[in-house]
């Protein structure tokens, strides 16, 4: 599957680490579909099964986030810049529930909730990590 | 002392079975739970999960309604020593296929499999083998020693409350709110507390037009930060141009150091490329051309 | 306010700062190049055509800092491999706030935007270093650190002058008071390879 241009939501996204890595990420893993990795372009998606949604809940943000598992492929710009970057969906995450009502502008148009979770690797493609987080539209 | 220990031994196990069987088998919080157990990637389901945790919670509730009652028999010892070895077999399936996901051993609780898990089945195991080949019930030993029995139920009370994951939840944690209302914030009144921080400054100019004009050019994360009369300066560095006229430059932003998200009114933001060899500012009029104010176009 | 002018600043810096302020400000008067000091681009960087914007696509490095050759950092990839990041005047270096190269040491983590050279090596435009974005619990709070629970490790977080926190969206402020045990916390910080705690940049909580 391609990058595609498709509208498919639009919101916050904050990054995490994920598969071999040094310090404190040591010990994430490969994520919810086990081959999640830090160095690689991959995303975290809060609806990549029912398990997933049932801890992340977009819904009680009013965010009715479709389905779209491991291997999903999205394309991710940034608000403000319109740099963008390709993703593989390869974890669940964030959990938006903690964030309801969160928003990141960009020239007063503002992007609300968390709904994605990027790579260092895809993070850095398209914003500062030192930043944390960003405003994105995502395509398919 | 020995033999006192084991004759009340089905009375501790028959409590724990009772709490973690009657958390299970009824706790509303079973089905916010359940996804997150490795048991859910076990069955590939958290629907099929809900059921095995509610049927084992009964399982548990049942035994420790039969270690109560019988415990001159060996049949509910032996059985919660297989409800045991049990627990032992999938918290190792827990840990080796899904380290981050809860046991479910007592349903209210959704730390990760740890030590302590382990502890508590083997605890389980042991003491369902002890109360099987036990003869004495727990009854005889209450009567006898009275006072050295309360002791030992006690203790075994502790271990078992220590053993389990919502001891911090339930104790330490409220100790530890409690602390803060009784001495206060330990973070209040640090020094400094009125001014912006730069990352918040960074924060208002990466969400402005501003960063959105400049963003063709600018490589670098923040090099560098100072204020001046007012004023705090962002520098960044960049490549200005293509192909022969690509030219390294400073970039470089001035706002208000008193500016951060929240403050009102547009942020006003001083934008200027420097060339990184000759110090000539570079694109002055491009980025004079650069509208004040321009609406972003929310979809594409 | 800034670290650096605090530990004593070489007056050569000063002296680039002044003219970049007013650069900055509008106010620019070209004095000539000398006056730019450290600005001007060095060898490593003036010797790079291949620095070109027209490479639009950026490489990415991920991995821990092995050895430092002069401005180029060997790094061991978390997965295998291995890269060579080469750093210049103008990489953005952060380590729990942005500052210079010198602070990097072997033994740290690092994350790396460049652009990859002929030589195999990356020119690196970003580096951030031991930086790490953890989804933690507030387990504690003390005067000087809070507790926080990842994942089912326990972090330590070291509380600096310069912590900032964010509440509900709001934007960031040095107000910690408002932190609460048992919240959820989004903790961008460094990492301590030293003790394993991290140095807490900037704690996030929800509504």
């Amino acid at each position: 599957m391609a990058c595609g241009s498709t509208s498919l939501w639009a919101g916050e996204t904050s990054w995490f680490c994920c598969g071999n890595s040094w310090g404190p990420c040591g010990s994430a893993g490969g994520g919810a579909c086990g081959n999640c990795q830090s160095s690689a372009h991959h995303g975290a998606w809060p609806n990549a099964s029912a398990a997933c949604f049932s801890i992340t809940r977009p819904d009680l943000c009013g965010e009715n986030i479709p389905r779209r598992g491991c291997g999903s492929v999205m394309n991710v710009r940034h608000q403000c810049s319109g740099a963008t970057v390709c993703i593989t969906i390869t974890d669940c995450g964030p959990r938006t529930k903690d964030w309801c009502g969160e928003a990141t502008c960009c020239n007063g148009a503002c992007r609300t909730n968390r709904v994605l979770d990027l790579t260092p690797a895809a993070f850095s493609a398209i914003g500062n990590l030192s930043s944390g987080k960003l405003p994105v539209y995502i395509y398919e | 002392m020995l033999s006192l220990t084991t004759g009340l031994l089905p009375l501790l196990l028959a409590g724990l079975l009772a709490w973690t069987g009657a958390t299970k088998a009824l706790g509303p919080d079973v089905v916010r739970t359940a996804p997150k157990t490795a048991l859910a990637r076990l069955l590939s389901s958290s629907e099929r999960a809900v059921l095995v945790l509610r049927a084992t919670g009964w399982a548990e509730l049942l035994l420790a309604g039969a270690l109560l009652a019988a415990p001159g028999s060996a049949l509910p010892g032996a059985a919660t020593a297989v409800l045991g070895a049990g627990f032992l077999g999938y918290l190792g399936y827990g840990r080796a296929r899904a380290p981050q996901a809860s046991c479910g051993c007592s349903a209210s609780e959704d730390t990760p499999v740890t030590g302590r898990s382990f502890a508590r089945a083997a605890l389980v195991l042991a003491g369902g083998l002890t109360a099987a080949g036990a003869h004495r019930t727990w009854w005889d030993a209450l009567g006898d020693r009275p006072v050295a029995s309360a002791v030992v139920l006690a203790v075994g009370a502790l271990v078992l409350f220590a053993l389990s994951a919502d001891l911090d939840r339930r104790l330490l944690l409220p100790l530890r709110r409690t602390r803060l209302r009784v001495f206060g914030h330990p973070l209040t009144g640090r020094g400094g507390a009125r001014q912006v921080p730069v990352a918040a400054s960074v924060e208002l100019l990466e969400n402005s037009l501003a960063w959105h004009t400049t963003s063709p050019v600018v490589r670098s994360a923040l090099l560098d930060h100072w204020d001046s009369d007012g004023w705090r300066v962002l520098h960044y560095s960049g490549v200005h141009g293509e192909g022969e006229a690509a030219r390294p430059v400073a970039v470089l932003f001035a706002l208000d150091a008193t500016a951060g998200r929240d403050t009102p009114g547009d942020p006003v933001i001083r934008v200027s490329y420097v060339d990184a060899d000759t110090g000539a500012p570079v694109a002055a009029e491009e980025l004079r051309a650069a509208p004040a104010r321009r609406s972003l176009r929310l979809v594409e | 306010m800034n670290a650096r002018n605090t530990t004593g600043v070489p007056s050569e810096g000063m002296r680039r700062r002044r003219f970049l302020t007013a650069a900055a400000l509008g106010g620019a008067t070209i004095v000539g190049a000398s006056a730019l000091g450290g600005l001007d681009a060095d060898a490593a960087f003036a010797a790079e055509p291949s620095l070109d914007p027209a490479i639009a696509r950026s490489s990415f490095v991920e991995g821990r800092i092995t050895g430092i050759t002069g401005s180029v950092l060997e790094v061991a990839g978390s997965s295998g491999g291995h890269a060579r990041v080469q750093m210049t005047n103008v990489t953005s270096v952060w380590k729990v706030r942005p500052t210079t190269a010198d602070v990097i040491e072997v033994g740290d983590g690092l994350y790396a935007r460049g652009v990859p050279m002929p030589d195999g090596t990356v020119a690196a435009d970003a580096v951030w270093v031991n930086i790490v974005n953890l989804d933690t619990t507030i387990r504690g709070i003390a005067k000087n650190r809070v507790h926080l629970a990842h994942g089912q490790h326990e972090v330590v977080g070291n509380i600096l002058a310069d912590t900032g926190a964010s509440y509900a969206g709001r934007g960031l402020t040095s107000d910690l008071s408002r932190l609460r045990i048992g919240q959820s916390a989004q903790v961008l910080g460094a990492w301590r390879p030293s003790d394993d705690s991290v140095d807490v940049v900037r704690i996030s909580v929800g509504h």
